[in-house]
């Protein structure tokens, strides 16, 4: 089971997970959450942007086109004072400004941007077109964008270890589990080095009965005394509900009497979590990236 | 917005106004707020303590598996929300002259307590803002108070659910929301905000309830001239550097000091704009309730880039230490410290980890948590702990002396997403690694260790949002439930399982109790339904 620090949720057919949900999240059962996070991976940029844009309440969604051809304007008139991002430099942040975020389309910055703020050093622009002005405004909405919805942030480049460091870990932590042939190809088989950093520390359990090999399994000894062992689908203090090798589903209440043994085969990887440095983190990572 | 965004629809109040039988006008006396709750519920935690602790002992371990379901109140007719396919319920209710009051973002409902039988709805249309969850209401004399998610305060009639008047505190385009219940002290309706999605400062609010006037406002980073401005780089830093108040304060009346937790510091992630403590963010805020003064803060998680929103709830209790009355506060904060303060002071007593972590390299002289630097968020990923708590109440049992919270152990890789040297927003993430695993815990205040502990089986990731609210009684009932719907009740002093029921979702709000008719009911709700139970008759 993938999964965030944040649950993730369903809105109204979007789905908007979990790193970019925030800090007083929706509650969703960890199944919906699993599920929402699989449908949220399965999304284009575009579609991730949309869904946490709803979520989120951030308003219209900025001319995209406009914002392009503002961005040559931006940098030739207003970056000197407001920085690259329009995060400040001399002039204050834009991004924050009551001005930006009282705006929509240029609706009200294009007047603002003619007028200038002379009292505070802010020259006019008034020879520019409005058509000119919108596109800075454009612009200015898709700084604030890149900032507000957390859909379209994106990692950088998370390669920063020592590929041959990590080779002796894996040598010396890897090996007593994991034969050679674990890491043929291992690098190939992640669509990002994000996705492999965290497949190799946490690989991700299918959840169909084909490949069990990963699946958590349990013995379970019931009152009268039969023993039934399985895939475990189901746990709680009050119930288990297991699968077992001739795919049956057993559905077991936990009475006085009833004796649960629970194996994961991940156990060795919990632990190592527990206690995995981040400089022993990035070498593996680098190491397993040329592994392709 | 001058135009009417609410709508109510009364759908038994002809039964009100005529004295339906049992049911009587509402109407709250300010002062028996703070006192411990018995024939009503009248505010979000029970009483000013924070405790949520009943002397009630008619329902008790000798007869809890007597509990019978007496009704359901189900939401309908409101559809997927931005954001949520179906309605939870996360608030707690509140139950005033036979009423209840629960809410949903956008929505407030009054129920008949003895039926579950809907009197009034109202119903908001909102203009932005994030639908993520809603407390519920405040409750003053005859008016109820309902915070919309763009930053509305709504005044309700509390018998007809009529708009009396509405206040916008705050601005739902520079991304600040509300799901907090306002918090009654005297004269003051006193309100906070949450939002971090753009880097805004916190506040906290407080209005006249007649004429919604503001009182005044406390900012949760310092302004101009506040020598507290040291923990910042610069003005601008502290001007945008978060710390909202989303979840409501505790109050002791003696003292006349509100306790409010305060929400993570902005850039949420990504902290290298903004060297320093970055007060008062992360922290527990005492002030003056009458003008929002700051009397003392103390910070529990120092120039944080974890989202270790410090909001779960500050409780107030008091114990003999050394043979003298101490009045202290605690809270089982979401960075993953258990800490124990003197509450007339602020001086620490208690400040020790309660989950396994390894960010911090000790304590402050003043008993603060130092982080260590390495375990900041990187580009390449750094590991550190999940969310340890979150909103849901944690509780406190004068009788055991024991501080009870939902807890969860487990790791994830925070990774900086804006390495530039002027981030903004969130400029990272946190994704969680391994499994979790969600613990109640018994916690002695006095030492921080756990008395005793419960861990859920689980095979799934339950986060710290979900792990419901926390109620004990007198009786030595300990009332929460897990994440596969069951709802639970334990000794509050062993924590043995006394009782257990498989209802229709997880419980996703505050459990409450109250005494109606001379028979004690515990109501809570769980996804789109309240349940109420009691014994049977």
């Amino acid at each position: 089971m993938r999964h965030r620090v944040f649950p993730a949720l369903f809105a109204a057919g979007l789905v908007v997970v979990a790193g970019i949900a925030g800090s007083q999240e929706t509650q969703t059962g960890a199944q919906e959450g699993a599920q929402a996070q699989a449908t949220y991976q399965t999304m284009t940029p575009e579609q991730r942007a949309a869904a946490t844009r709803a979520f989120l309440g951030l308003g219209p969604e900025p001319d995209k086109a406009a914002a392009a051809r503002g961005t040559t304007l931006f940098q030739q008139n207003c970056a000197f004072c407001h920085g690259p991002q329009a995060r400040g430099a001399t002039g204050s942040s834009l991004i924050t400004a009551d001005e930006v975020l009282g705006d929509d389309h240029g609706e009200h910055l294009v007047a603002f941007l003619k007028r200038g703020r002379p009292e505070k050093g802010m020259p006019a622009f008034a020879t520019m077109s409005d058509d000119q002005l919108t596109d800075i405004a454009e612009f200015l909405h898709l700084q604030v964008e890149a900032v507000a919805n957390r859909g379209t942030y994106h990692m950088l480049n998370i390669l920063v270890g020592n590929a041959a460091k990590g080779q002796v870990y894996v040598t010396e932590h890897c090996t007593s589990c994991h034969t050679a042939e674990t890491f043929v190809h291992i690098g190939s088989r992640f669509r990002s080095p994000e996705q492999l950093q965290r497949g190799w520390i946490w690989p991700v359990r299918p959840n169909d009965s084909e490949d069990s090999s990963k699946a958590i399994v349990a013995t379970v000894k019931t009152r009268n005394g039969s023993t039934i062992a399985g895939r475990v689908t189901q746990v709680s203090d009050f119930r288990i509900t297991l699968v077992d090798h001739a795919g049956e589903t057993h559905v077991v209440e936990r009475e006085p009497g009833v004796r649960v043994e629970i194996k994961d085969p991940l156990a060795a990887h919990q632990q190592m979590i527990m206690t995995l440095t981040n400089d022993d983190m990035h070498n593996v990572t680098a190491y397993l990236e040329t592994q392709k | 917005m001058k135009f009417s965004l609410g709508v109510c629809t009364a759908i038994a109040a002809a039964s009100l106004a005529g004295g339906a039988p049992g049911v009587q006008p509402v109407s709250l006396d300010p002062n028996t707020i703070g006192k411990a709750p018995t024939t009503s519920w009248p505010t979000f935690n029970g009483d000013y303590s924070g405790q949520r602790y009943s002397t009630f002992t008619q329902i008790g371990p000798a007869n809890v598996n007597r509990l019978t379901q007496r009704w359901t109140y189900k939401i309908t007719g409101v559809g997927a929300q931005r954001g949520a396919p179906v309605p939870t319920i996360k608030c707690t209710p509140l139950l005033v002259g036979g009423v209840l009051y629960i809410t949903i973002p956008d929505h407030v409902w009054a129920l008949d307590a003895r039926t579950g039988n809907p009197l009034w709805h109202y119903d908001w249309i909102d203009h932005g803002g994030h639908l993520v969850g809603q407390r519920g209401v405040a409750i003053w004399k005859t008016t109820v108070y309902f915070l919309t998610p763009d930053n509305w305060l709504i005044a309700l009639n509390a018998n007809t659910g009529q708009e009396l008047w509405r206040k916008d505190y705050a601005d739902a385009r520079k991304q600040y929301f509300s799901t907090s219940a306002p918090l009654i002290v005297k004269n003051h309706v006193i309100v906070g905000v949450g939002g971090d999605a753009m880097d805004m400062p916190g506040f906290l609010d407080s209005f006249d309830p007649v004429t919604g006037d503001l009182q005044w406002t406390w900012w949760s980073t310092p302004r101009k001239g506040d020598p507290a401005l040291k923990t910042w780089p610069n003005e601008a830093a502290s001007d945008h550097g978060g710390g909202m108040t989303w979840m409501p304060g505790t109050y002791d009346p003696e003292l006349n000091l509100l306790y409010w937790p305060t929400g993570n510091t902005n850039p949420v992630f990504a902290g290298q704009g903004r060297p320093g403590a970055n007060l008062w963010t992360e922290s527990i805020v005492a002030l003056d309730a009458d003008t929002g003064k700051l009397k003392w803060y103390f910070q529990v998680s120092p120039h944080d880039t974890h989202d270790f929103d410090n909001t779960t709830a500050p409780i107030l209790f008091d114990r003999v230490m050394d043979g003298k009355p101490r009045k202290l506060v605690a809270q089982a904060a979401r960075n993953g410290f258990f800490v124990t303060l003197d509450r007339e002071t602020g001086h620490y007593l208690v400040v020790k980890p309660y989950v396994p972590l390894d960010y911090s390299s000790g304590l402050s002289p003043q008993g603060e948590p130092i982080p260590i630097p390495d375990k900041d968020p990187t580009v390449g990923g750094s590991i550190n702990i999940v969310n340890a708590s979150n909103w849901p109440a944690p509780a406190y049992n004068p009788k055991t002396g024991l501080f009870y919270v939902n807890s969860v152990e487990g790791k994830a890789i925070y990774y900086l997403t804006d390495d530039t040297a002027q981030p903004s927003g969130y400029g990272g993430t946190g994704d969680g690694i391994g499994r979790s695993q969600r613990v109640l815990q018994a916690i002695d205040p006095l030492t921080g260790n756990a008395v005793w502990q419960h861990a859920y089986p689980n095979l799934n990731n339950a986060p710290s949002t979900v792990g419901p609210s926390i109620l004990t009684t007198a009786s030595n009932l300990l009332i929460t439930g897990d994440d596969q719907k069951n709802a639970i009740i334990y000794s509050a002093d062993k924590g043995q399982v006394l009782w257990h029921h498989e209802i229709g979702a997880n419980e996703s709000g505050g459990v409450i109790t109250y005494l109606l008719d001379g028979k004690q009911y515990i109501v809570f709700g769980a996804g789109d339904t309240l349940y109420a139970w009691s014994l049977p008759q």
